[in-house]
């Protein structure tokens, strides 16, 4: 039975493509995709937000508008390990100040790690969900985002060495627009399939041992394209394979724990800092490890466990001797300013190469 | 004919140039103010470069454009490498020092901090988000003591006392500055401790978490400040090397790389005679409203960018 909710999420890199499956097919509602992230998202969060608060929090709410904007009557928003715990019930106030009407799901209130705690937050859209159902449809959900990750992976490794100028990305739009329409676990694995075929066909001019830079940040700004100025793509473009561990289904469904990681970078730090701060320090430490040629280390101006774990990334970098850049993003931040600075450490890393040889 | 390359560095307040031969020597060299119009000032730039270079013996085949105007400069002319700012310092510095370890530089709006192995660099930081501790902040200050910006370095080295001024922020800076006038702190005693703010201020900021290491070469516009370079010195317990084309290693860098690189193509200084203006457009294809500038030669469109994507795309004629 079809339910009368217009459900909506802010936008976030591409998951929005699993929230869409999952609200469409496990919970029989309405998913409003509302317009991808842009500049007018971000000067609207911006106009209603502390100024203070970090950027994700303004292009969040920014979204959350667009979403009303264009329909939505229940808004989700994510809880969180850090201030984006409480970020929910402010954002909820100041949407509820500028006079919308809506239901605002707080997954903050229900994540208490229990299974009934979840479901009576799903219980918010659909009050008589079939359970067997909803059980098969978030493991589709997991798994496309596990796609996702995959491909964004693969893609990003390789894009920057596209022999055909402009194939890869072509390919990747295909498999993203693909997603956003998969109706069934099928049209799920079809998409992946295709997509990962297909990427094997475009002839590479890759070297026997291209620049590899990995990259850690802080959650939203580091997975986020729009947030990042396409941080990713600009340093692919420039001829350089991207790695980057963090992502949602590695953070969430496949992460070790800080029970398992911290014997790992014991050396380095004792205390678990915020949410992603021991996973970000584990991965800086594997990627030196491993004789990578740089690392970039992203977060939102004001992000208090990313500030913590810098100086501890300019420990790795000192030890390993591998440059460290390291970027602070807010809501002024300029393209200009950024491209700079990747040029100036993509010449780095190339002449530190080339000099090694 | 013998073989030269010209290095155009424009930054946010000055506008530099060089011409140099196949061994680095220089045969042309001009410093001037940006004044807020870069395609005004690399007209005049050009004019002061061409009197004292020899066209008789020598033709500039290649031409670096770097600074924050270098994407503009590059266009305008027609420039074989463009470069940013950052890795010109650090090829024009390694080139001229080869053993350097640190080298420091402020301009006028922005620091760096580039760290050098091997004559390789290896690790660098610019200042973000803040302009404290800048040619900027120097140049604000001198015009409330009624200065000019060139004076006060050797004033300051007149100062037994340096007094603290509290520099985390310009604005903050410039109170706590006038706090201490009124006090009735001597002159020179005020500069001096300007002058140690904006070492302290760039050690915090951009040189904060790196290690420091002799050789220590300082450069960029504020390197000809001689109360920052004793500040630095006093700060850092090392000397610190300035050389006397310290304000022109963004554009020795320039020239360094033209000359590196394979691109061979005759420069004319005719452009100087030429008519060049910009033109701001708005997208407006989407939410995004990009705002895309148009480079023009007279009627003609050269160059456009400041587009995010496709939709944005203008192909010049």
């Amino acid at each position: 039975m079809k339910i009368a909710k217009r459900v909506a999420f802010p936008r976030y890199a591409e998951y929005n493509c699993a929230l869409k499956y999952f609200v469409e097919q496990g919970l029989d509602a309405t998913y409003i995709l509302q317009p991808a992230l842009t500049r007018r998202t971000e000067e609207l969060g911006a106009k209603y937000s502390p100024d203070f608060v970090c950027t994700p929090f303004k292009t969040v709410l920014g979204s959350m508008i667009e979403a009303l904007e264009a329909g939505a009557d229940t808004i989700f928003m994510t809880h969180g390990l850090c201030r984006l715990g409480y970020f929910g019930e402010l954002q909820e106030q100041i949407l509820r100040d500028l006079g919308y009407t809506f239901d605002f799901v707080n997954l903050s209130e229900y994540s208490t790690g229990k299974k009934r705690d979840w479901l009576r937050a799903i219980k918010r859209v659909n009050p008589k969900p079939n359970l067997g159902k909803l059980t098969l449809r978030a493991w589709d959900t997991i798994k496309m985002a596990q796609y996702l990750d995959q491909v964004t992976d693969f893609y990003y490794q390789n894009c920057g060495f596209d022999a055909t100028g402009g194939q890869y990305k072509q390919i990747y739009q295909q498999f993203i627009s693909g997603m956003y329409t998969a109706a069934s676990k099928q049209d799920i694995q079809v998409v992946y399939q295709r997509a990962m075929d297909k990427f094997q066909r475009v002839p590479l001019d890759k070297p026997a041992r291209p620049l590899r830079v990995g990259i850690v940040g802080e959650l939203y700004t580091v997975m986020d394209p729009f947030s990042n100025l396409e941080l990713e793509q600009k340093l692919a473009d420039m001829g350089v394979e991207i790695h980057r561990w963090m992502s949602i289904t590695n953070r969430l469904v496949h992460y070790p724990g800080e029970n398992n990681l911290n014997p790992e970078i014991r050396d380095l730090c004792t205390y678990e800092m915020g949410p992603t701060s021991t996973a970000n320090i584990w991965c800086a430490k594997k990627y030196a490890q491993q004789g990578f040629d740089g690392l970039i280390h992203i977060k939102s101006a004001n992000c208090t466990p990313e500030i913590d774990i810098m100086p501890v990334l300019q420990n790795i970098s000192s030890d390993y001797k591998i440059p460290l850049l390291c970027l602070t993003y807010d809501s002024q931040t300029s393209d200009v300013g950024l491209m700079t600075r990747l040029e100036a450490f993509y010449d780095m890393i190339d002449a530190k190469k080339r000099v090694r040889r | 004919m013998k073989q030269a390359y010209l290095g155009i560095d424009v930054g946010s307040i000055s506008t530099k140039g060089v011409i140099i031969d196949d061994d680095n020597q220089i045969l042309s060299s001009s410093y001037i103010w940006t004044e807020g119009d870069p395609i005004g000032a690399v007209k005049r730039l050009l004019r002061l470069l061409e009197q004292d270079f020899p066209k008789d013996t020598y033709t500039v085949m290649g031409t670096g454009a770097t600074g924050s105007a270098r994407k503009l400069v590059g266009t305008i002319v027609g420039a074989t490498i463009v470069k940013n700012e950052i890795t010109a310092h650090a090829v024009g510095t390694t080139t001229f020092y080869p053993n350097v370890r640190t080298i420091l530089e402020i301009g006028g709006q922005d620091s760096k901090i580039i760290l050098v192995e091997n004559g390789v660099a290896v690790d660098y930081a610019m200042n973000t988000l803040c302009a404290a501790g800048t040619g900027a902040f120097l140049s604000s200050q001198a015009k409330r003591l009624g200065m000019e910006v060139e004076e006060i370095g050797d004033y300051a080295l007149r100062s037994q006392h340096p007094t603290p001024i509290a520099a985390r922020c310009t604005v903050f800076a410039e109170s706590d500055l006038v706090h201490k006038i009124q006090m009735g702190h001597p002159r020179e005693d005020i500069i001096a401790g300007v002058c140690r703010a904006v070492v302290a201020n760039y050690l915090n900021n951009v040189g904060k978490g790196k290690k420091i290491l002799s050789p220590v070469v300082f450069q960029g516009g504020v390197s000809k400040n001689a109360g920052v370079v004793a500040a630095f010195e006093d700060a850092l317990g090392c000397k610190v090397l300035v050389d006397k084309n310290g304000h022109l290693m963004g554009a020795l860098g320039a020239a360094i790389l033209a000359r590196r690189s394979k691109v061979r193509k005759a420069f004319d200084f005719a452009v100087e005679d030429l008519e060049f203006h910009t033109r701001e457009a708005t997208c407006g294809r989407c939410p995004n409203n990009c705002e895309i500038i148009c480079v023009y030669q007279g009627s003609r469109l050269i160059d456009a960018w400041g587009n995010r994507c496709e939709q944005g795309a203008v192909t010049p004629e």
